[in-house]
């Protein structure tokens, strides 16, 4: 009340007739009046006044007419002031308030805060703008201070300020900014991290899927499960399967198939705004507090803008989106109109979410099949669609009021639009799977982490990259069993997965847990078979006295070779660089660099001294690899950078990770020899064999139902379909008939058949479901993650063995094993795994002051150094970290004393 | 048990015979002697493939080892593998494609000087043996009416402008099991071969339309009725698949009995399909020379001191263990 006063609105009767009549308002609002009565606030200067007190005291002005200042420019922001006119500011608060007390009166009326219509994507032109705003005016600053400076030296003269623009502070902020991923622009308290991110091109699912990612800007470290519930709202604007499992689950989020997010009307708004008026919108400047929630009109709120009220919303939305079908208004105007809130929201604002509809009018689909020959004809684009007012997008709070059949031919009155296809709903990732609607949900996320670490093609000009690390399949296929998905963008073109003969039995115990047994023959053909390409770079540094890092010949056989290099320069060429087509062991030099010795100082620059710094190959033994192509370029400084690229050519190997599309992953658990393996009478043996164990707890029936179309498909030659939800539209074929083809082909209709023992020849006791099932090799491999350790590198300062595969590291023997070895009372196993096969270490130590001494080599005598003589000193043997910790101990003036009793 | 034999004499009946493709009848054995084939026709008959191969120009799109991996999985006419050696064993030389006992060698050498894309095909493997040749380049040189416009033979990379392959492979003998370019055959199967009993009263007792329900319900063409008689006739035993369809519908019709089929333990029916790289039937004589190397090997082992190493557990069953 206070603050409405201090806008202006002396009045109490006028703020509760702003606020609305209804009493229980007025009773809500009445302590706030009391208040006002109390502390004799009844006008604009006393309530001013009282608020100025309430600011926090600064140091250098008083607070007099600050609150002013603060309501003017703070309060509502974004509501304009224009003329010191504060009315449209004190209405919205009043409206604000009534929302408040509506929301106290009746739950319902609480907005839902992860309601998607309540939300903004943030694009990267907005970013980038802020950011500009951000640099360019601390530019202007930096500027304007060197002007001050130079206008006091210069007294009077003429100063061109193109002088004083100097420096390339905004190109310089903006690759920071770009580069690192950090926006730190204090001006608008904004510290965000990660903001942008090197596109994966691991896969090329990844690199897409990467692209549709919707990352919230609150911290996921909260245990709330509100934001991460699926949303009604996010039908067909975001992906309900595509999410990361773990603590992103649920706030990272991927744009379904034909999101649109709306960005920012470049024209401005004022066209919009007059168009509402001249539409019939009563502007609040005409209108009395008393006129405002009158029981026949609207608000009309633009952009959280309070324009005006409208008598007949209804007739004044619809209006609205003739004239946006028309083309006359932007496509991305969303009206809305909220009955309960009693508003008409018009929405031009960027960020928004929307989607394409079909329009209809009473039910019959705008779109006519002519206008779909037109489109095959290749005469109309989805575009013309847009214009001509067959299609339109339509946000989140417009879909509030509107009535869409999924398919056409529904016959009631009241449909407005028809869904362009169901299976936009999901995402690109999600969109690959066949059949998602018949698996288990999680199925379905699990398919969209796994589908962008399967290898295959990466882009058409895979070969001509130089990327870190690439994985490539050697033969990869396009899926058997696609999706209109798959199709649209383009995975049916670069594919990641080989279609396999599945078997669905158990053989041999190897296929425990996911296992899964492969065919020798199938993988001596090409099968699971994949190139992985990584890189090495080498750059020719310049330094600061003139010096220059120089590559130089390979020692020949005959020279002096003092460390046994020339081993090592086996695949140099005669310029110091490995020649392409070289197979490359570990340990082999690939570039024969010397760097000088000293680049500090001002040297002579024709003697100059050099020292190798030589880069070798570092792959996993018995590993071979081919140097692939050698790139000579020149970096960003302009020094010449030499790339290398590696190729190994790997087949799978116990071990490797393999997925069907159905979250269903599993390794190889063993390879069997093709005459081993069941075979039909036809004479068809499966690729690999999976346990049937994999389906009743998975309840992937989308895996089976694939497994019958493929091989519906590969009997028939057809590729069939599994798009999501298609089976009403004709987008995914129905399983009956598949098993219809399937008879008809001669197998049996449940996909299942009779297969004989490659072992022993005779038949197997059960029918077995056999067809072929779209395989993704995953890229963990063994053989990057294959690891033991016999001897080798310890840490300096502990002595004990070093950490992680990288660096040839012991595998430790944890605290909770060491717990499992003292309760069963091994103490000589612990003795020799914590100290003999770690740091073992012998000290001498001195009985009587029970400190350290040591062993005098020339004397051949142990002393004791604190007490001055070599009597009483015995060998023990401890752990070197545990010296380490009784010397450490003793730089921070504490004794550890060492009791030592006589061994029994 | 001594003294008794178990010795039969299987009996081979041949149905069909091409150069690709066999079908055969095996009777009066069992089992494991059908298998035994089976496995030896896929993993041990020998033939010859490329298994070395030096690049001396490679500037097409595919990489050395992938362009290597395709040439191995080229069939290779081997009709004289059986006769030739292994370049392990080979004693005249170090297999370095010199030696006529255990390799042959080949060459390829390909430019693209047009637009167009060139094809580089098997058929510009250049054998230096003219009886080890790509097969599809055999066939095309054995029969004229061989379409050669239309087949150009295996396709190994293409080629643009300016792109060039030159290389200098060994092929080698060797058998399917250390690899599976070195298995001679494509489909290698058998099937019990079906008896069929119809119950002829019961049958009677159906009506036609039920009979033809019941005819329909094999996913494959077995039954028939008999234009005349109105009976159903089995057409083809063999087409059955084992899928026990008719009898569930038998059940499901509330006749069960209706029809009893039973596989016959000791005839077999084998279909053997060949890559090419040997004839159809020579695989199956190969293989049956394999076999009895293989037991001529066991019985020669029986009592020599190798025994122990070779066999192990199986030499101490022999001997009574």
């Amino acid at each position: 009340m206070v603050v409405m006063k201090a806008m202006g609105i002396e009045s109490d009767q006028e703020v509760v007739q702003m606020v609305g009549r209804d009493p229980r308002y007025g009773f809500m609002l009445l302590p706030s009046i009391q208040e006002c009565a109390n502390d004799d606030i009844f006008n604009q200067k006393q309530a001013l006044e009282f608020l100025d007190k309430k600011l926090k005291p600064s140091l250098y002005s008083s607070n007099e007419g600050k609150a002013f200042g603060v309501l003017r420019d703070f309060f509502l922001a974004n509501v304009p002031v224009r003329e010191l006119n504060f009315r449209p500011k004190a209405i919205y608060a009043a409206v604000m308030m009534r929302r408040m007390m509506d929301a106290m009166l009746n739950k319902d009326a609480i907005d839902d805060k992860d309601y998607v219509g309540n939300k903004r994507l943030e694009l990267s032109g907005q970013l980038i703008s802020l950011l500009f705003e951000d640099l360019f005016k601390t530019m202007n600053e930096e500027v304007k201070k060197r002007i001050d400076l130079g206008l006091r030296k210069s007294a009077g003269r003429s100063l061109p300020i193109e002088n004083f623009i100097t420096g390339d502070s905004i190109t310089q902020g903006l690759e920071r900014a770009i580069s690192t991923g950090n926006w730190d622009l204090r001006r608008f308290k904004m510290h965000k991290k990660g903001m942008t991110q090197v596109l994966a091109r691991l896969s090329f699912i990844a690199a897409v899927g990467q692209m549709t990612r919707v990352k919230p800007q609150f911290e996921k470290s909260r245990k709330v499960s509100g934001p991460r519930a699926l949303q009604p709202s996010q039908w067909g604007m975001l992906c309900p399967c595509d999410t990361p499992e773990g603590e992103a689950c649920g706030l990272v989020k991927n744009l379904a198939l034909m999101t649109h997010v709306t960005t920012d009307q470049e024209e401005g708004l004022s066209p919009l705004i007059s168009l509402c008026h001249s539409l019939g919108v009563e502007s609040l400047e005409l209108l009395s507090a008393e006129e405002i929630h009158t029981s026949n009109s609207f608000l009309v709120i633009f952009n959280g803008i309070i324009l005006g009220k409208h008598r007949q919303p209804q007739r004044f939305a619809t209006s609205m989106r003739k004239l946006r079908r028309a083309g006359k208004i932007g496509e991305f105007v969303s009206v809305y109109v909220n009955e309960k809130q009693r508003c008409v929201y018009i929405a031009s604002d960027g960020g928004r979410v929307c989607r394409p509809l079909v329009i209809a009018d009473k039910g019959v689909s705008r779109v006519k099949e002519h206008h779909m020959q037109e489109l095959r004809d290749g005469v109309r684009t989805f575009r013309d669609f847009v214009r001509d007012g067959l299609i339109e997008y339509l946000d989140v709070n417009e879909q509030n009021n509107t009535l869409i059949a999924l398919y056409e031919g529904e016959p009631k009155e009241e449909i407005t639009h028809i869904e362009i296809e169901p299976l936009t709903i999901l995402g690109v990732c999600a969109g690959l799977i066949p059949y998602p609607h018949h698996n288990q949900s999680p199925r379905n996320t699990y398919q969209c982490a796994m589908g962008k670490q399967a290898m295959g093609n990466i882009a058409y000009n895979q070969l001509s990259r130089m990327d870190s690390l690439l994985y490539l399949l050697v033969y990869p296929q396009r899926p058997l069993l696609t999706t209109k998905t798959i199709e649209l963008v383009g995975y049916d073109k670069l594919g990641a997965g080989q279609n396999a003969t599945v078997a669905v039995m158990s053989y041999s115990g190897y296929d425990i847990e996911d296992a899964i047994v492969m065919n020798k023959s199938s993988l001596d053909r090409g099968f699971g078979r994949c190139i992985v390409l990584k890189k090495g770079v080498s750059t020719l540094q310049r330094y600061a006295n003139n010096t220059q890092d120089r590559i130089c010949k390979p020692l020949k056989k005959g020279e002096t070779d003092r460390k046994g290099d020339i081993e090592k320069m086996r695949i140099l060429d005669e310029d110091g660089i490995a020649s392409p087509g070289e197979t490359i062991r570990p340990f082999d030099m690939y570039v024969n660099k010397e760097v000088p010795v000293n680049t500090k100082d001002p040297v002579d620059l024709q003697n100059v001294g050099f020292k190798s710094a030589f880069q070798t190959y570092k792959g996993a033994k018995g590993e071979t690899a081919v140097i692939d192509r050698v790139a000579l370029s020149s970096d960003v400084n302009n020094n010449l950078c030499i790339k290398f690229q590696f190729r190994e050519t790997r087949r799978p190997e116990l071990g490797d990770k393999f997925s069907s599309r159905h979250g269903q992953k599993g390794v190889c658990g063993t390879i069997v020899q093709q005459e081993d393996f069941p075979f039909s009478e036809r004479g068809i043996c499966p690729d690999l064999i999976m346990n049937p164990h994999g389906f009743p707890s998975r309840m992937t029936i989308g895996k089976m139902i694939e497994l019958l179309g493929g091989k519906a498909g590969v009997s028939c030659g057809r590729f069939h379909y599994g798009s999501a939800f298609g089976e009403p539209s004709g987008q995914a074929d129905t399983v009956e008939a598949i098993s219809k083809t399937l008879v008809d082909k001669g197998f049996s209709y449940n996909g299942k058949d009779f297969l004989y023992s490659g072992i022993t020849g005779s038949p197997l006791q059960a029918y077995i479901f056999m067809g072929p099932i779209y395989y993704q090799k995953l890229k963990h491999m063994v053989l990057d993650k294959m690891h033991a350790r016999g001897r080798g590198p310890r840490v300096m300062l502990t002595r004990q063995p070093t950490e992680g595969r990288s660096r040839d590291g012991g595998l430790r023997l944890g605290e909770m094993e060491r717990d499992c070895l003292i309760a069963y009372g091994a103490s000589m196993l612990m003795y020799e795994r914590l100290m003999l096969s770690s740091d073992p270490f012998e000290i001498q130590v001195c009985r009587t002051c029970g400190l350290l001494g040591y062993y005098n080599h020339k004397l051949k005598i142990t002393v004791c150094s604190s007490c001055k003589n070599s009597e009483n000193v015995s060998k023990i043997k401890l752990p070197y970290a545990c010296k380490l910790l009784f010397q450490e101990l003793q730089s921070m003036n504490i004794v550890p004393r060492l009791k030592l009793t006589e061994a029994s | 048990m001594e003294g008794m034999s178990y010795q039969r004499f299987p009996k081979i009946k041949i149905r069909e015979m091409k150069d690709e493709y066999m079908k055969f009848e095996l009777r009066e054995t069992d089992v494991s002697m059908a298998n035994a084939l089976r496995r030896i026709m896929i993993a041990e008959v020998p033939t010859i493939a490329i298994e070395l191969v030096e690049i001396e120009v490679n500037s097409t799109v595919l990489n050395d080892e992938f362009l290597a991996h395709r040439l191995g999985l080229v069939p290779l006419t081997s009709d004289r593998a059986m006769g030739m050696r292994f370049s392990r064993d080979c004693d005249a030389c170090d297999g370095d494609g010199q030696c006529e006992y255990c390799s042959v060698e080949f060459h390829l050498s390909v430019r693209c000087d047009q637009d167009q894309t060139l094809d580089v095909t098997s058929a510009d493997l250049l054998s230096a043996d003219p009886s080890v040749v790509p097969v599809d380049v055999a066939n095309a040189a054995r029969s004229a009416s061989f379409d050669s416009s239309e087949n150009k033979g295996i396709i190994i990379v293409k080629l643009r402008r300016g792109q060039e392959l030159r290389l200098r492979a060994i092929a080698r003998k060797g058998i399917g099991k250390d690899h599976a370019k070195w298995s001679p055959t494509a489909t290698v199967t058998f099937m019990y071969e079906p008896d069929i009993h119809i119950n002829e009263d019961m049958m009677a007792s159906l009506t036609l339309e039920e009979k033809l329900s019941w005819i329909e319900s094999s996913p494959t063409k077995v039954f028939d009725i008999d234009p005349n008689t109105q009976q159903v006739i089995v057409v083809d035993p063999e087409a059955y698949t084992y899928d026990d369809e008719v009898i569930k519908k038998a059940e499901a019709m509330g006749k069960p009995g209706l029809v009893e089929i039973t596989g016959r333990e000791d005839s077999f029916i084998f279909t053997v399909e060949s890559t090419g790289a040997v004839k159809a039937s020579q695989i199956v004589l190969n293989a049956i020379e394999v076999l009895k190397q293989k037991l001529d090997a066991v019985r020669l082992s029986e009592d020599t001191e190798e025994a122990d190493d070779q066999f192990g557990e199986l030499g101490a069953h022999m001997r009574g263990g």
